[in-house]
């Protein structure tokens, strides 16, 4: 997320309660972008419906069908997502700015075919009994989604959070518009509703892509694909991280007594499903927080250190940027933490009045409480991972990674099979025992950054 | 190119930025050297900086080279792929650390500092306990580095220091691979300390072989005035930090390091063979053992020399000519500078520069710009590397400006065939052209000695020779004289005859002490 730095301290410069405000806000949004949209979105759909589309059954077919598109294409294009956000940086760097555009058209053309291979391996898998309309617009659903994480990918690369904002907010304001003009259609006319909103921000980003390059020559590529400016480690990081957040979820869905089938072969798990999304909420605060910290505090020492490194500054000074960035970590993650508890504080005053209006039983609440406190954990590891990527740790993101995969799978089968009053604590003690292991190792490496940024160069 | 290669020879040369890539005084001694002795094989190790500074061959390599291998030490920098964290060898870099401190403090003798080098010197050796791998990439190198540029480095920049640290070391261990892997010799021969004397002394402390060192010029003094000129050793002191007088910390140790090579290579061999009395003082000065050294003057062939003398035209021509490489140690500018002064006075006069421009390409390029700008062009010519048989007829003065010098050939050449000298007094110039002992004195002087960069009385010294035709060959009869009694190059196979069979066990005399 470097480049949003710019414009927060642009906001701090001022120095007043409403810069300080608008920095946070800006960054809140920006921060929690696109998911949080999506939930309020669906839910919003969701809520808008509930008295209209009948049975109300229906509504709760969309949400989970919209869930599942929204999860599985996050995985499918967890392949590409940090390595293509790599390789367009990297061009950037090198001012090869006319291979980017080709590239997205090959990525996507890519992409699009792997999901609608696989998509359409689903809707006679998972859907064998669907009506036909319902099989296609999931199977268009998924290969837009798909187009828009890559696109929403380029775009965040090439530093135009602002409009990936717009885009997205524009587009599910009109998602919950379309679903409410479309609800006498039933589950067709909300997943419609969907689609179009989706297809109308794929769509608005590419625009805004082909008007930044004006392409002219080659219109796909495929110079991404190609070994020496391919990260395998990316590759496998942006699928992994993606697997662990969902893991739980999934495992949540398909066993039997936490879930029940919705529609086809999907399943959702009434019990576990809100609390997320409401937990998800929770982290609105703590990704402003990490945003500011991060990247500005953070990345102006980290760039300071560098400087110094690379055009002869003194040792002493080359260490006090050092303990300046270590300082900016702490700051960070601390004030995360701070936030974070507060939400969860918030979480237990409001928690029953909450449950109580989505109509979830209040045996849950410590679920949701629990479920804060791993959104919140995740907010931190999310923050060191980011460090490490900044400091081009590509092997030990990894690593965290696939701790967080088997610990999230692990702990949660764990918590399954020892009963409701445990669940939540497989995704919250995952989080916390990888973050835990990410604070260890990064202590580790910012003591010996010198030495590594030196000796092994 | 295909070097030649054998599986052993009898005497290795170690040969650091000269024959058989740069032609020059050093390496024509080498090329005789090498002629001179067709009943050993030679086995050359020629080290240069990097690969691209080297064209190619300026010397056809003699039937008697049967192996050549060359090694460039500051080549390959840079590491090829990501290196690991490692953490370094714990008792070495104790001992590193050790050498560090009785450097700093003197605490130690020569001897104890010098044990404790060779330690550190055969650990470095491929299979040793101090791999190059754990200077550049081990953490307690890392840390020891950063001691270092805490306690010491009075240059601000980090990096600089660090850069300096790595390109200093690291050559060492390239040549601690290379003395591992040369064939079999029975003795060593270095033209020079420096990297190529440490390579010496490293082969002659692992293999136990007889390792003589010759020196032309003073290695230490010389690097000292490359270095100094250099401005690749950055000094980043600003305006405040700076201290006019004192050297770039870069430098310094550079200079240290030099110094203590010198003394790494003095204390293996024997015998330390100097060109003249003043340099052998020096090396004494600088750690020689005094009974190890003696001074083996250059020879030339007469013969070869001779002929020229009688293809001179009646009239002494009036042509000034340096003969040698357009570099800033043979301070071309002051001779230019004095040529605007003997233009002034002999508008008839030529200044001549024999010698390749191709080494220091930017002070060449300094000195071409220094002709136009006092409008030189039609008196002095930049001829690059000239026969001396086609060269010594045309010319009335063997002219050298140079700010540091040892036994320079060309003025012996210029004796044999009859042509005086004025020269700086740098090394045995004034010994050469003035004469040494009292026998050598009565010769008369063969030409004149004037300060260094002093372009008026070196003007002055030419002009009075060449405008007296009488005082002239009063000089020329002196050189020829000088040269034939005291610079022949049967005298110099003779005494290096003693020191080889020696070496390698012939029926060697004392003699040459």
């Amino acid at each position: 997320m470097a480049g949003i730095g710019f414009e927060l301290r642009r906001m701090l410069r001022k120095n007043t309660l409403t810069g300080l405000l608008q920095a946070y806000a800006y960054a809140g949004v920006i921060g929690s972008g696109p998911w949080v949209f999506s939930i309020i979105g669906i839910l919003l759909v969701g809520i808008f419906s509930a008295s209209v589309v009948v049975p109300n059954f229906l509504v709760t077919q969309f949400q989970t069908s919209v869930t599942y598109l929204v999860a599985c294409s996050l995985i499918l294009t967890g392949f590409v997502q940090l390595a293509f956000t790599r390789f367009v940086s990297d061009r950037l760097f090198e001012k090869k700015r006319d291979l980017i555009l080709p590239n997205l058209h090959g990525l996507l053309l890519g992409v699009i075919a792997v999901a609608a291979l696989l998509g359409s391996l689903a809707l006679f898998v998972v859907f064998p009994g669907e009506r036909l309309l319902y099989r296609l617009l999931m199977l268009a659903g998924f290969c837009v989604m798909c187009g828009v994480w890559v696109l929403a990918i380029l775009l965040s690369g090439m530093k135009r959070y602002q409009a990936i904002t717009v885009l997205f907010g524009g587009a599910y304001a009109l998602i919950v518009v379309a679903s409410l003009l479309m609800r006498p259609w039933g589950l067709e006319g909300l997943l419609g509703g969907f689609v179009l909103g989706n297809f109308v921000l794929l769509a608005g980003m590419w625009v805004m892509v082909v008007r930044d390059f004006s392409p002219k020559g080659r219109l796909i590529a495929f110079d991404f694909a190609e070994r020496k400016l391919l990260y395998p480690s990316l590759v496998l990081v942006g699928l992994l991280y993606n697997v662990a957040i969902w893991a739980d979820k999934f495992m949540f869905w398909y066993f039997p007594p936490t879930s029940e089938p919705i529609i086809g072969g999907l399943r959702a798990s009434l019990i576990y499903d809100l609390p997320v999304f409401l937990s998800y909420l929770s982290i609105i605060p703590g990704m402003a927080v990490f945003l500011v910290r991060i990247e500005t505090d953070f990345v102006e020492y980290y760039d300071k250190f560098y400087d110094a490194v690379r055009s002869g500054g003194s040792l002493e000074y080359i260490e006090s940027m050092r303990d300046e960035m270590v300082y900016a970590i702490q700051q960070g993650l601390g004030e995360i933490a701070k936030i974070q508890t507060l939400a969860v504080l918030v979480t237990f005053v409001a928690g029953p009045a909450l449950l109580d209006a989505l109509g979830i039983s209040s045996l849950y609440l410590p679920l949701l409480h629990v479920q804060v406190v791993g959104a919140g954990l995740q907010v931190g590891l999310m923050a060191i991972l980011n460090v490490f990527f900044y400091l081009d740790q590509r092997r030990i993101v990894l690593v965290l990674c696939v701790e967080m995969v088997v610990l999230n799978i692990v702990f949660t089968a764990l918590t399954l099979h020892l009963g409701a009053a445990f669940y939540g604590y497989g995704f919250a003690g995952s989080m916390l025992v990888t973050l835990c292991t990410g604070m260890v190792l990064l202590t580790r490496q910012l003591n010996r950054l010198e030495y590594e940024t030196f000796m092994l160069q | 190119m295909m070097h030649p290669k054998a599986a052993e020879a009898d005497i290795a040369l170690l040969l650091e930025g000269t024959f058989p890539y740069v032609s020059g005084g050093v390496s024509s001694w080498i090329n005789q050297i090498i002629q001179a002795f067709p009943e050993y094989r030679f086995a050359l190790v020629f080290l240069g900086s990097q690969r691209s500074d080297y064209s190619q061959f300026k010397y056809k390599l003699p039937a008697n080279v049967v192996h050549f291998e060359e090694h460039f030490l500051y080549d390959g920098l840079a590491a090829q792929n990501l290196p690991h964290a490692r953490p370094g060898n714990e008792a070495t870099f104790e001992v590193l650390r050790g050498i560090v401190n009785t450097l700093r403090e003197g605490s130690a003798g020569t001897e104890q500092t010098l044990q404790m080098l060779r330690a550190v010197t055969r650990e470095m050796a491929p299979g040793g306990n101090f791999p190059l791998e754990d200077f550049l990439y081990s953490e307690r190198s890392w840390e020891l580095i950063r001691d270092t540029y805490r306690e010491y480095c009075t240059d601000p920049s980090f990096v600089d220091y660090f850069w300096t640290v790595r390109i200093m070391f690291k050559p060492l261990w390239t040549l601690a691979s290379v003395a591992q892997n040369l064939i079999p010799v029975r003795m060593l021969h270095s033209a020079s300390t420096g990297y190529a004397g440490f390579l010496g002394a490293v082969l002659h402390d692992t293999r136990n072989i007889p390792f003589a060192l010759s020196e032309h010029g003073i290695y230490t003094k010389e690097r000292q005035i490359d270095l100094l000129k250099s401005e690749w050793i950055r000094d980043n002191r600003n305006v405040f930090q700076r201290d006019p007088t004192e050297l770039s910390y870069f430098r310094q140790m550079w200079i240290r390091l030099f110094e203590w090579m010198g003394r790494y290579c003095y204390a293996a061999a024997d015998p330390i063979i100097a060109l003249y009395e003043t340099n052998r003082l020096r090396q004494v000065q600088d750690g020689a053992d005094p009974a190890r050294t003696f001074n083996i003057p250059n020879g030339i062939q007469l013969a070869r020399f001779a002929p020229m003398r009688d293809k001179r035209p009646a009239q002494v021509p009036p042509v000034l000519c340096l003969i040698g490489r357009v570099v800033p140690i043979k301070d071309v500018k002051t001779f230019i500078r004095a040529m605007r002064r003997v233009v002034n006075q002999m508008p008839q006069a030529e200044g001549w520069i024999a010698g390749p421009t191709d080494e220091d390409p930017s002070y060449a390029r300094e000195c071409e710009n220094l002709v136009r700008s006092l409008g030189l062009e039609n008196h002095v010519k930049f001829l690059g590397f000239q026969k001396v048989e086609d060269l010594m007829p045309k010319i009335g003065l063997i002219v050298l400006s140079s700010i540091s010098e040892a036994l320079p050939l060309v003025i012996l050449e210029g004796y044999a065939a009859g042509v005086p000298t004025v020269s700086t007094d740098v090394g045995s110039c004034r010994q050469l052209i003035e004469g040494l002992g009292e026998e050598d004195r009565a010769l008369g002087s063969s030409g004149s000695v004037v300060g260094i960069a002093d372009p008026q009385a070196l003007a002055d010294a030419a002009i009075a020779l060449l405008n007296d035709p009488a005082e002239w060959n009063r000089a020329s009869q002196a050189a020829i004289a000088r040269v034939e009694r005291y610079y022949t190059d049967s005298m110099m196979f003779g005494s290096y005859r003693k020191v080889y069979q020696k070496a390698l066990g012939g029926p060697a005399t004392d003699e040459a002490r």
